[in-house]
């Protein structure tokens, strides 16, 4: 079993809570090797959705099937080849940093010497070799993170579950996390990642899937995401009427929509010069051309849903 | 709810997390919460009997603190176990999360409740047979009955750790589990026949403390004095509360780990 690559699929997941749906319809494949992304707002279901493929959460309808399991009748099992990392910080507070890990590595049935050499890679491996004998609250934020991700590598997952891994750290610690994420990559690891910042998902994510309101708005990777849907640049502009602009935005089939105090434009990429130089010739008070990202593909999706 | 396997493993997995944590941090852990019963077997067993000198129990005079005795066995066995089930349990998980963490492992429900549960009856076990220990050696409680007792003082800290275990799933705040301590531990370790012999009590008292299931733990702990007429119906009423309390203890905790 260890050496066979294992997929996970999800069927066709909903849940929900009295009258409350919080996830509807939503049916993905994860691969070895893998990054996919949920990306969304608060809110959107992606906890929820993870919790649905690691066993807490019992779908109202749909289920998971990972290698020969089926979730969650088959959780325990199935977590024999999954690591975990949730949102909140869980670890042992009675345990040092050490034992931490070599302590939850009894419950995978490692035990005495391999657990400790177990231990000590996976401290190598997050960086924290120098604080093995630290107590847990001595930690940052940055570290109770690595230190939670080495535990849910303890026994070696095919699968890797990082529910908003770095929501909270300051931009050092979460380029190593994220440093951390691609090195699981590339060692054949199917990852599951949700987050909110888009640049995290832009970055790391081989494939996204765009959580609105429990449902799947959109998916693919992130640059035929942000090609589809916006193209390759985009300006942000302040200080010109509206109407004007999506005048301009409609003879050069542009796509414009509020945003911030001003307005964004798409800028198509047969026509970018052309109605750049037409916005300008308004003299706006700011004007900023960029390439596009996906928080411009949310905004514009999210928004058209609520217009 | 929907009961999910337990393997011998992953119980064993988890009450040995707990182990280790008292293992850590032992003295402090252990001595102070056994030295109560020790205490009170001590001071109301040598201040009282010159006062009392013996009691009636069972038609027979029995020295008081050979008859306190078993009682203390058992207020430790109920101290241990319920406060072990619902503040530690409580904090494992409302605060440290503790069984959200194993609940990534490749742990079931089951294995986890389980690990609390046993781990809550081990400390009931514990302070339950080091106050027997006192009592053996204080010539109050003969060694080969305190080793009969064993099974006994096993059952009891699996009833008063379920017990406890209910608590914790049924609070919201750590505050509130003093609630079921006033209203119920605490009544029980003063009315179960643990001081006094229960018939002193008036009749609707005696009756309702005759129904506690800490009455009925004490009157089997006091075996060696001999066993009331009823007393299998003793044993199968703990059997019956132990059964009814942890089933309700997984009731109430499951769905805050599940949804």
């Amino acid at each position: 079993m260890a050496n066979e690559m294992l997929n996970l699929t999800a069927y066709d997941l909903w849940k929900q809570y009295g009258d409350t749906p919080v996830v509807q319809g939503i049916s993905f494949t994860l691969q070895p090797g893998e990054i996919v992304g949920l990306l969304g707002p608060n809110g959107a279901g992606k906890t929820t959705t993870v919790g649905m493929l690691f066993g807490t959460v019992v779908p109202s309808r749909g289920f998971v099937q990972f290698g020969p399991w089926q979730m969650p009748s088959q959780g325990p099992q199935a977590r024999t080849q999954m690591g975990i990392v949730t949102q909140e910080d869980n670890l042992d507070p009675d345990f040092t940093v050490f034992k931490n890990l070599t302590h939850f590595a009894h419950h995978y049935r490692i035990t005495g010497q391999a657990a400790k050499q177990r231990a000590g890679e996976l401290l190598a491996l997050v960086n924290l070799s120098d604080r093995a004998q630290a107590q847990v609250d001595e930690l940052s934020g940055g570290m109770k993170r690595r230190l939670v991700l080495a535990r849910a590598l303890l026994n070696r997952p095919q699968m890797v579950f990082l529910d908003e891994p770095t929501t909270g750290l300051d931009p050092d610690a979460r380029q190593d996390f994220w440093r951390l994420v691609q090195h699981l990559k590339a060692s054949g690891c199917g990852i599951l990642l949700t987050t909110h910042y888009m640049d995290e998902a832009q970055r790391l994510c081989d494939r996204i899937l765009l959580l609105q309101q429990g449902q799947v708005i959109d998916e693919g990777s992130p640059d035929v995401l942000v090609e589809r849907v916006i193209g390759q640049e985009v300006a942000e502009v302040e200080g010109i009427a509206a109407d004007l602009l999506k005048t301009l935005a409609q003879r050069y089939g542009a796509w414009c929509r509020s945003f911030g105090s001003g307005h964004l434009v798409t800028l198509p990429s047969t026509t970018a010069d052309l109605l750049w130089n037409a916005i300008e010739a308004h003299h706006p008070q700011r004007l900023l051309r960029r390439p596009a990202n996906l928080e411009d593909v949310f905004l514009r999706l999210t928004g058209s849903l609520l217009e | 709810m929907k009961l999910t396997a337990a393997t011998p493993w992953g119980v064993y997995s988890v009450w040995w997390r707990h182990f280790q944590v008292y293992r850590s941090t032992w003295l402090v852990n252990c001595l102070p919460p056994i030295s109560e019963p020790v205490v009170y077997l001590l001071a109301f067993g040598y201040g009282l009997t010159p006062l009392i000198g013996g009691v009636d129990y069972l038609g027979q005079q029995v020295p008081y603190a050979t008859f306190i005795a078993p009682g203390m066995i058992a207020v430790g066995v109920l101290f241990q176990a319920f406060f072990e089930g619902a503040y530690s349990s409580f904090i494992r998980l409302n605060f440290q999360k503790t069984w959200q963490a194993l609940l990534t492992a490749p742990l079931s429900f089951t294995d986890v409740f389980l690990g609390d549960w046993f781990w809550a009856a081990t400390k009931g076990t514990i302070a339950g047979t080091l106050t027997g220990l006192v009592a053996v050696i204080a010539n109050l409680y003969a060694p080969s009955s305190l080793v009969l007792s064993l099974p006994l003082i096993v059952l009891g800290s699996l009833l008063f750790g379920a017990f406890g275990l209910l608590v914790a799933g049924a609070v919201n705040k750590v505050d509130q589990v003093n609630v079921p301590i006033f209203l119920v531990v605490i009544p029980m370790f003063t009315l179960s026949g643990t001081y006094f012999p229960r018939d002193t009590l008036p009749p609707l008292l005696k009756t309702v403390a005759d129904l506690l299931p800490l009455a009925a733990l004490v009157d089997l702990l006091r075996w060696p004095l001999g066993l009331p007429p009823w007393w299998p119906w003793s044993l199968l009423w703990l059997l019956g509360w132990l059964v009814l309390m942890a089933r309700l203890a997984a009731l109430r905790i499951y769905p805050r780990l599940f949804s």
